[in-house]
This record gives C-alpha cells, structure tokens and sequence, in this order.
C-alpha cells in the first residue's frame, strides 16, 4: 500500500515520537529531564492557551524568550502546535535589540521563561498592546497584569486543556530568525515548514538517527543550527542534552557525563578543546557521528577531533540561514581529506540531497569548474526570504539566466574542482565576519557607530583575524566628542555581546583611497603594523 | 617557564575583560576576588574558554582543562591563584 503523501509538519514529527516513546527522555535541560509524554503535555497545554487568546488571521508568529529552559522547549513546541512560527528571542542579548526584534516580526504572543521575565519591563517597554504573554514558571500574573493593563498575561494554573494541534501548511512559517543587517537594522529570515522538513528527513535518515540517540545542544535557539538539535532528535525519539554554560565551560566533561553520541557545534569550541588539552586519544569513545557548521573547519581540528571521537565519523556542514541551517557537507576522511583542504581548511562538499549548487561571476553567468565564483543555491530548503522586506528579498533570491528556479545568493565565494570534486569555501563578497560562529555584517556595526558618534564614518574590522573568521571587532570612527569607552557602552545597548567593538579608536580623519572612499586596507595595515 | 604572581595573571585578566567591565560601570580595582566572570554576565562559556587561551599563551604556561574546578574556572581570584601555581618549578 502506498504510504500518505499528506505533508507532515515538524510539531508531528515530535508527536509520533511521543505516542512511541512517552517515557523516553525527550530533553535534559537546567538538571531536570523532561520525558517525550511530559514536554507534549506541556506543549499542548501552551498551545491550546495560545489558540484560546490568538485570533484566527492575527500574525502568525509567537516570540519565545527563554534560554536553556524546559519552557524554552515547550514555548518552540507550543508555537509550532498552534500552527505558527517561533520567533527566538535571547535574554543575554541587549533588551533593546530583544525589542527591536519583538517589534519589527509583530508578534501579539510571546511565552516567558522565569530569568527572561526579569527583562519584561525592558522588552515590554513602548510596546502597543494588546500583548499576549504566556508565564508558565510563574504562579502568579498579579503584578504583571497591575503594571502592564494594557496586555494579557497568563501564568501557569491559568492554562487551558490541551486541545488537537493545528497542522499550518507547508509554506507556514516554523520559524522567524534574526540575522545581522547591513542598514543597522536585523533582517528576519522567514523558514518555511516545507524547507525544515526537507532538511530533518535528509538529516535523520543520512545519520540513522534512533531514540538512542543523545544530541548535544550548545548552540543558542538564536542560531538556527540549533534548530537541527531538536528537530532531528525529537523526529526519531532521541535525547537532546542542553547545558548550562557553565556546564560548557567544559565541554570534554558534558559529552562524557552525558554519554553524547551526536556532537554539534562550531568549529571554534573545538579549537578551544584542542588547546586545553581536551582533545586526546579516545576521550569520547560514545560520539557516532561529530558534526560542525557555522565557520570554516580547520583540517588540525577534524584531525585531532577523529582521534578524540574514534568511533565517530566527522562531517563539516555549510549553510546560511536562509538555506535551512545547511545544504552543503562533506565528510572527513583521514587518509584523502588533507589533500583536499585549501589553506588548511575542511572542504564545504557537495549540496544535499535535493539541493543544487552553482558557481557564478558578477553577471550571474556559471564559471568553469576549477574558477571561483559565489555560491548560489536552489532547492527545498530556499527560505521565503525576508519578512516584510521585498526589496532585500528581490535582491537576494534571483532569477539565473536560462533557468527557471529561484536561487539565493549566499555572499559567499567558493571554488569547485573539475571532475566533481568537493567546493571549498574561499571567503566573503562582501563585509561580513564570523566572530564565534556569529555572523555579523560589519556594515551593521558601521551604522550604530555612525549614529551613537554623529560622524560621517566609522569602520568596523574583523581583527584580530583566525581561520574561521575574527576573534573580535576593532572599530575606527571620525573625529567625536564621546570617548571611546562612552561610545562602545553606547553601541553594547543595542548590539549582541559578539558584534560590540572590542577597542574603538578616534581619527582626527580617516584615511581615503583613491576612490574616496574609506581605505579600509590602510586601517588593517594600521593594525598589522601598530606605531 | 619563569614563576607567575596571581596579581599578574589578574591584571592580564581584567585588562582583557575590561571593556565589557567598562560597559558595565566596574573599574578593574573594584572587581573583588570572588567576582564571577560568568555568573556577573560579563563573558558567556566560549568567552572564558578564550580568556583561559589567551593566559595560557600570554604567560606560556600549559593548562589541562581535567584539573581546573569549573566553579573556580570563571572567578578571578581562584582563576589568577590556579596559574600561579600551575607556574611553579616542579608544577605540571
């Protein structure tokens, strides 16, 4: 008999796991363990109450600000059982941005956890109500509902029966992410059902993922890779495990006492491993499978991560968010790899199953194998695009000529080799750098400093430079009044820890080239050459 | 390997944290012993894995992360005492 064809959205991906497996742990997070039964309950729950006050044809979208927390997990679910979008939302980013974030994806909903709710009068501030706010660690709503009439706060005690799970459609969106903005301002990239569905069967199926399984989570819910964490779990039964950060402050320590056998995470955590002697012979003998995204793979990495994880098979992912937290990958082999890398780093691959990749001059024209050229992609995984942008989407999501699919332009450069070799990622187009895996457009950096400074110009560099991108931001502005130290507490208010500006420096003026533009090379040999 | 003071490798420290301290108001001689790196919100995990990095290279003293107490790893006081140790002829 042939199997239904019916779409299945990701919230019945965890539902099946559930009715299999209700007492098998579906998360451990803050010390406790939630099973596959008590998270549905949960998450039902929060969902039916997020039907019961959301109105059919309001947004479609809920904000979930919560970190590292059992309600952090449910609100995702809960968002998903009503049939919308998550939009995560992050309490160790400034409240301003959290706002800024809150208030450009119109959101009417938005679940709490206990330590995000202390920046409620933050977040809240300004705000148009009415807000529906959802507080399942707090038993009372008292103080809330006096301070804030114009909004409507539910606590826990208050919520409603659970009620069957609205399915959405393929093109709903699973979830809003914020990523950085070259005017200043985050653009939100709309994910699509349909592209997350894609990306969980290719992953759950490539990694023969089973409830067995123990999933590593160190990324925040901000970062889409994290995405991959609980949506391939929870679709095969499998454990995610979240730790504090304190508890990654160890992270050889979390993979062995939480006996992980699927590790995910940047390449820079690695790096840290290495260093500190966390890396030797044999230390995580329960990895199956370690996997890597989010900034180039350095080759010494993969090789001493290989003898740490004996038993498991490393593969360095690519994707930006806009493709569905990767479409690209490429498994790491000891004995053919190293001829492959470019400059020491890990190759990005092939695209997925599904996916395809093509190398592109200026004029959109494909290059010969062997030449660089930006990666573009098309496929199942090619995001909406840009929520309530048209103009940022038309440029990004282009029409190739003599073909009909849509492809996104990543920004990125790549070189593929003839005879259908693995691409290698060769850098950016255009001002961006990962900083811990962050992506942060410089431009973005550029446009707060020119603001909170009043000049005309300001630069922001990566620097100083790593392999996968920079350990920091060092910043150059125009003649001001602020000090330097005034002015980076000005931008820390709006941008995320990663993005501020770790020294700032004031020019009486800065260097032009011949263009008349900033020279941005000059103000890098002033940092090579410091006198 | 020459021997390290504590209040060494604390100047080194705060001078690399200082301006996210400066963010927050705190001037390097008010930040006590047992302020918390972490905790306090002024670097995340991947923060102090740099910061320990970046000692570690600063003053060329090897670090295996199996011996550092995660409680102490994030506190200034603990975290300048454990190099000036790890800095002593004879340790390892």
């Amino acid at each position: 008999m042939a199997r239904s064809q019916r779409f299945l959205s990701i919230v019945e991906g965890f539902l099946r796991s559930s009715e299999r497996f209700p007492d098998r742990p579906a998360v451990e997070v803050a010390g406790t363990t939630l099973g596959y039964g008590e998270l549905r309950t949960r998450a039902a729950s929060l969902g039916a109450t997020l039907e019961r006050h959301t109105p059919d044809g309001g947004s479609p979208l809920t904000a979930v600000f919560a970190h590292r927390s059992p309600t952090a997990f449910a609100g995702v679910l809960a968002a998903l059982w009503r049939g919308y979008g998550y939009v995560p939302l992050n309490r160790t980013f400034p409240p301003t941005r959290t706002r800024t974030m809150l208030e450009r994806s119109g959101c009417r909903s938005l679940i709490v956890d206990l330590e995000s709710s202390e920046q409620v009068a933050d977040v809240l501030a300004g705000l148009a109500g009415p807000l529906l706010v959802l507080l399942p660690d707090h038993h009372d709503a008292r103080a809330f509902r006096q301070r804030w009439p114009q909004h409507v706060f539910v606590c826990a005690g208050e919520f409603e029966p659970a009620r069957a799970f609205r399915p959405g459609t393929p093109d709903s969106i699973a979830y809003l992410l914020f990523t950085s903005g070259s005017t200043g301002t985050p653009k939100g990239v709309m994910v699509a059902q349909r592209n997350v569905r894609h990306f969980v069967d290719v992953m759950a199926e490539r990694y023969s993922i089973t409830e067995q399984d123990r999933f590593s989570q160190t990324f925040d819910m901000t970062f889409d890779l994290s995405a991959f964490d609980m949506f391939v779990a929870w679709e095969r039964g499998a454990c995610l495990c979240c730790p504090s950060q304190r508890t990654l402050l160890n992270p050889g320590r979390f993979i062995q006492e939480s006996k992980l056998t699927v590790w995910f995470s940047v390449p820079s955590v690695g790096m840290f491993m290495k260093r500190l002697g966390m890396l030797k012979p044999d230390m995580y003998p329960t990895l199956r499978w370690s996997l890597f995204c989010g900034e180039p793979l350095p080759a010494e990495i993969a090789s001493a991560w290989a003898g740490a994880a004996p038993k498991s098979i490393i593969e360095n992912l690519y994707g930006p968010t806009e493709l569905t937290i990767a479409c690209t990958l490429y498994r790491w082999n000891a004995a053919s790899s190293p001829a492959e890398c470019h400059l020491g780093l890990v190759p990005i691959g092939w695209p997925y199953p599904g996916m395809e990749a093509i190398v592109v001059n200026e004029l959109l024209q494909e290059v010969a194998p062997d030449q660089e050229g930006e990666l573009l992609m098309a496929g199942p995984q090619r995001s909406l695009g840009y929520w309530q942008d048209a103009v940022k989407t038309t440029a990004a999501f282009v029409h190739v000529p003599g073909r009909t699919e849509l492809f996104y332009r990543t920004g990125d450069r790549v070189r593929r080799s003839s005879g259908d070799g693995p691409m290698v990622y060769l850098g950016r187009l255009d001002h961006q750098v990962k900083i811990q895996g962050y992506r942060v457009e410089l431009g973005e950096v550029e446009a707060h400093l020119r603001r909170e400074a009043n000049v005309e110009a300001a630069v922001a560099l990566g620097w100083p430079m790593t392999p996968s991108g920079a350990a920091g931001i060092v910043a150059f502005v125009g003649d001001t009044v602020l000090s330097p130290a005034e002015l980076r507490e000005r931008v820390r208010a709006t941008l995320p820890a990663y993005a501020v500006p770790r020294e700032i420096r004031v020019l009486p003026k800065l260097p032009l080239n011949a263009n008349g533009k900033v020279d941005r090379t000059a103000l890098l040999r002033l940092l090579e050459h410091p006198e | 390997m020459r021997h390290v003071s504590a209040a060494e490798v604390r100047a080194v420290i705060l001078d690399h944290v200082a301006p996210y301290l400066e963010a927050r108001g705190l001037k390097p001689e008010q930040v006590a012993d047992d302020f918390d790196l972490l905790t306090e919100g002024i670097i995340d995990s991947m923060g102090i894995l740099a910061l320990i990095a970046m000692i570690e290279s600063h003053f060329e003293i090897k670090v295996d992360m199996e011996d550092l107490d995660p409680e102490h790893l994030t506190v200034v006081g603990p975290l300048s005492r454990y190099f000036e140790q790890k800095s002593r002829p004879g340790a390892h």
